[in-house]
């Protein structure tokens, strides 16, 4: 096993790599496409002996993924932001065909307006599209996620495919140090793909993701969809254990970070989580009691796994790196739905912030603290809040009054 | 073999296949032309096969738990076909090249999509799949609307033609989207014309086309008793009247030369095609519209005098 | 509430005879609903429509399970189970039934708890899913076994739902919508609406805790070919083709061919075989075949006579 430095999208190839794809539809696009160039680059000089295929669109793209594993090969792909909604008719499609694959988003926020910087709402559109979701916080993970993501989708009792999720120039442009394993060890956890019966063979006719008519045999198709992933908590906990035992990292569905005796929790997804373990690294310096739960398994939804966790604590402020607009925060009503009827459940704050690659400041995990330990006291929820500054909403009206400016000076010269 | 034959096993009519491969107890409608189409390209592409289909008519020929085929099956979507037998033809090569697939478990990748998708939402997948130079065959039954909905005007309607989406006293304004050029423009292994009521034409260029390799393309008009409003047993009498007043032209695009495979010697009036359909009796009744009927016939007229100059 | 099914074959006018019903207890003042159950029908296929007509909102919706009447257009549809005209029929339900044959004779053949009545049918037609203005004639003898409908509101309602097919092919479906209703006019008021049973008395569902199984199973995949040999298309057919062997000159391939549902098979005396249980009666091969050797003939004389 050797450390090198790699940014999150090589981390994602090499996982790729290692888990010895055969076949790699792709299609470019910001801050992904640093993969499949990797990819593309391996494939080039023989270093990897599988197949990459530049499809005209993502929706495409997810098509030809979901019809190579439906003949029998390990598939990779990645994409993001648009990317991701342009696919998204195929996503909830591939999932229904119950076939594995391993699909890396970088999340990107999106149009519009289009912007390049990350943020949760790409991937959160899809989360109840049947792929199962993987929410990594650094490159190491994004490499681990992959391997572990193969084991899962590939299951015998979860067949379905696997999201694996990184937050854009964060992770994905950002080099870490990342272990690689050794190609034999990853080869003993995730040996070579068995596709059963996912298969088309000129003696064995098969027709696969055919048409149902009705809401019987409908119903009953995609609750047998959910079932498989909800069983895919229990393969999780299994193969993540195994993957501990054999690489000696640990990878839980929900990282529970100095949350042990903890009255106040943070929540969120992905790398800015690493934000929130350093600040509250400070805040225990100062006598909080205050820790941090980040879900790598989105879905399935490790529900009792949250209730256990947030059971006995003051409060827990949920930190939506999303937004849905006109509702409340998409992890937000995750975890409240999870928690929702315990009894003492901790009182629930909503904050959004991170949108578009917006920083999220050491002292606003601070104020967020001190925010939910008054709302504790009081035993009233805060109304949830954006994480805005003045400063931010100046630098707006600079940017505004450039814009009416020109507006009015070409209306002006119209004039004359 | 003959000349006639255009080299393959249909010397004549009696050389048909007399075997049919795809089921009965399909969903299909009465009569339905694209069905007859279908059915006939089975009969000579034999059962080593794997349809992928895109959203359509005959998204419901497989409908859990029935198929009428013998070989295999893949729905996607509406836009995608071709991408999803890119995906099916990659993963048997890579199999192949590994040696898990032995040869005679190898199948012949076939799209099958309306005109919907040929000509609208999945042009960009199926130029995709061509430039990529992808080994399959894609079978078009165009029946010049979006006919599972209930025949909406699509970019293969003809002009003038009554739709659900074009009830007005013209018909629909536009004018039926050459597909056979867009897709011959991309110089593909094999693009050709093709309808049931000439079966012998038919099966000479699907058996031509599963010997070639690489994108081979077919387009078959599909009379439709549903969506053209007609009595379903008209259907083989509509489509041959489409080949004899020159209307749907049957031909063939093969090493970068169009070929007319059955070009009518003395074309019949256009108007005895137009007067058997509903969709176009507003161009008769009450009164007979001169100046479109003219207009189509000239069309017909002058896409011929081009085909005898080039 | 009036809970009515009308049955038929797609291309009949089910869905028209819903609409004129439904606009003329509209206009008399109903709420109403009414829907044609949407499918895969095609032309042929049986299908049905409903109508629901109450004094208060309707809250109900979907499918009626429990019908107050029951039209059928086609009488040669009430023997296929597939197209489920007497399903929901109790002692409560009135059935009628368009047809040649009379009243003592379906009662005795159905034994049914609830009455029967028939709509003699008008002249018999070879192809009965173009059977002429039946829609209408349905809608006009529901009216009338309604009892909460005059002329007057079925002419209107005709007028409004068929208008604009133009005056001749309104006035033809006036004419046959009218006489049904006249004709019907002994019974009128026959059906009659019920109250659901109260909540107290009712059987719990027979909920299923859903076995988690495998993909092999549980994925929309079908692991075979060739199953929709099971599927008897041959029910939509209203005209059957028969072969007249003495005329056939066993070119073998033109029938064959040229039949889209591969429902005809040469046998070893290059003799076309026509399965009927998948036919759907489009008549191809009538019209192509090249010595007239193939003849239609309707399906429900086919069917008295015992043909194959």
């Amino acid at each position: 096993m050797s450390r090198v430095l790699l940014t999150g999208n090589a981390a994602a190839a090499w996982g790729a790599r290692l888990a010895d794809v055969d076949y790699v539809p792709a299609f470019p696009i910001t801050p992904q496409t640093e993969i499949i160039e990797t990819l593309a680059a391996w494939i080039d000089r023989g270093e990897l002996p599988a197949r990459l295929v530049t499809l005209d669109s993502e929706h495409s793209m997810l098509t030809a993924a979901g019809a190579a594993a439906a003949t029998g090969v390990r598939v990779f792909s990645a994409t993001s932001s648009q990317g991701l909604l342009y696919a998204m008719e195929m996503l909830y499609n591939v999932a229904g065909w119950r076939v594995p694959l391993v699909l890396v988003n970088v999340s990107r926020g999106l149009a519009a307006p289009v912007t390049l910087e990350p943020d949760h709402n790409d991937v959160l559109a899809a989360r109840d599209s049947g792929f199962l979701q993987l929410h990594c916080a650094s490159c190491q993970e994004v490499l681990d996620s992959v391997l572990l993501a193969y084991r899962l989708a590939e299951d015998a009792e979860v067949r379905l495919p696997v999201l694996v999720n990184m937050d854009g120039f964060y992770l994905s442009f950002t080099r870490e140090p990342v272990s690689l394993p050794e190609a034999a060890a990853v080869r003993a956890f995730l040996p070579a793909f068995d596709p059963g019966s996912l298969r088309f063979r000129a003696s064995a006719p098969e027709s696969q993701a055919v048409a149902v008519l009705g809401g019987g045999p409908y119903s009953y198709f995609r609750y047998e969809t959910h079932l498989a992933a909800l069983s895919a908590l229990q393969v999780y906990e299994r193969v993540s254990a195994e993957f501990a035992a054999q690489f000696g990292r640990d990878h839980p569905a929900v990282e529970a970070y100095r949350a042990d005796d903890a009255e106040y929790l943070f929540v969120m997804l992905g790398s800015f989580a690493t934000k929130a373990r350093a600040a509250l690294d400070r805040l225990r310096a100062a006598g909080w009691r205050i820790g941090l739960l980040r879900p790598r398994l989105l879905r399935p939804l490790p529900q009792l796994l949250l209730r256990e966790l947030a059971a006995g604590r003051r409060a827990i402020a949920v930190i939506d790196q999303s937004i849905a607009m006109g509702g409340a925060g998409i992890l937000y009503n995750e975890l409240a739905g999870a928690l929702y009827g315990m009894p003492d459940a901790p009182l629930l704050a909503s904050f959004t912030g991170g949108l578009g690659g917006r920083d999220i400041a050491p002292e606003e995990f601070f104020e967020i603290a001190r925010v939910l330990r008054d709302a504790a006291a009081r035993g009233v929820a805060p109304a949830p809040r954006l994480l805005y500054t003045h400063d931010e909403l100046r630098e707006v009206r600079k940017l505004q009054a450039i814009a009416r400016a020109e507006r009015a000076e070409l209306a002006g010269d119209a004039d004359e | 073999m003959s000349e006639a034959s255009g080299g393959t096993r249909f010397g004549n009519v009696k050389q048909l296949p007399s075997a049919h491969l795809l089921g009965s107890g399909t969903p299909m409608c009465a009569g339905c032309g694209g069905l007859e189409a279908l059915h006939q390209v089975c009969d000579v592409l034999g059962e080593k096969t794997v349809f992928v289909n895109a959203a359509g008519c005959m998204t419901l020929l497989a409908s859990y738990p029935f198929t009428p085929f013998r070989g295999s099956w893949l729905y996607t979507a509406m836009a995608s076909a071709p991408a999803g037998a890119q995906g099916v033809r990659d993963a048997l090569d890579l199999l192949r090249q590994r040696g898990q697939l032995p040869a005679a478990e190898d199948l012949q990748v076939v799209v099958l999509t309306g005109d919907g998708a040929a000509y609208g939402m999945g042009l960009s997948a199926t130029s995709g799949a061509i430039e990529r130079d992808l080994d399959f065959i894609y079978l078009c039954y165009d029946n010049e609307g979006y006919g599972n909905t209930g025949q909406q005007y699509s970019g293969a309607t003809p002009h003038a033609a009554r739709t659900a989406t074009s009830r007005g006293p013209g018909g629909f304004g536009g004018d039926k989207k050459p597909l056979f050029d867009i897709w011959a423009a991309h110089r593909p292994a094999y693009v050709a014309t093709v309808i049931g009521a000439e079966p012998l034409d038919l099966a000479r260029k699907v058996e031509k086309a599963a010997g070639l390799r690489g994108p081979r393309l077919l387009i078959a008009l599909s009379p439709c008793p549903t969506g053209w409003d007609f009595d379903p047993r008209e259907s083989v009498a509509i489509g041959r009247l489409a080949v004899q007043s020159g209307v749907w032209p049957l031909k063939e695009y093969v090493d970068g030369r169009v070929v007319h495979t059955k070009a009518p010697t003395r074309r019949v009036p256009l108007e005895r095609y137009l007067e058997k359909q509903g969709r176009f009796a507003h161009l008769f009744r009450p009164e007979r519209n001169a100046a479109v009927l003219d207009g189509l016939q000239a069309a017909v007229d002058a896409y011929w005098d081009g085909a005898a100059t080039t | 509430m009036y809970r009515i099914r009308f049955h038929g074959r797609g291309g009949q006018g089910m869905k028209s005879a819903s609409r004129i019903l439904g606009t003329a207890l509209f206009r008399a003042g109903y709420e109403v609903q009414d829907a044609p159950r949407y499918g895969a029908e095609r032309r042929g296929a049986p299908i049905f429509a409903f109508v629901r007509a109450d004094r208060r909102p309707i809250d109900e919706r979907g499918i009626i399970r429990r019908p107050d009447l029951v039209v059928v257009a086609d009488d040669s549809l009430v023997a296929v189970p597939a197209a489920g005209v007497l399903a929901g029929l109790d002692r409560h339900s009135l059935l009628l039934i368009n047809s040649h044959t009379g009243t003592a004779t379906w009662r005795e053949r159905l034994n049914l708890a609830g009455p029967v009545l028939t709509l003699p049918a008008a002249a018999e037609v070879a192809d009965r899913a173009g059977l002429p203005h039946v829609g209408a004639a349905c809608a006009g003898a529901a009216a009338s076994l309604l009892g909460a409908v005059d002329r007057e509101l079925l002419q209107a309602a005709l007028e409004e739902e068929l208008g604009h097919l133009g005056e001749a092919v309104l006035a033809q479906n006036r004419e046959v919508a009218l006489h049904a209703f006249d004709a019907m006019a002994a019974h009128s008021g026959a059906v009659r609406t019920r109250d659901e049973p109260p909540a107290t008395q009712w059987t719990a569902p027979d909920w299923v805790e859903l076995p988690f199984e495998g993909s092999g199973a549980a994925a929309p995949a079908i692991h075979a070919g060739g199953t929709s040999a099971l599927v008897p298309t041959g029910l939509w057919r209203t005209q059957r083709p028969v072969v007249d062997y003495a005329r056939c000159n066993r070119c073998w391939w033109v029938c064959s061919t040229f039949c889209p549902d591969s429902a005809i098979s040469v046998n070893a005396e290059r003799q076309p075989v026509i399965d009927y249980d998948h036919c759907k009666g489009c008549l191809v091969c009538v019209a192509q075949c090249p010595p007239h050797a193939i003849s239609a003939v309707p399906e429900h004389a086919a069917a008295l006579e015992g043909a194959p």
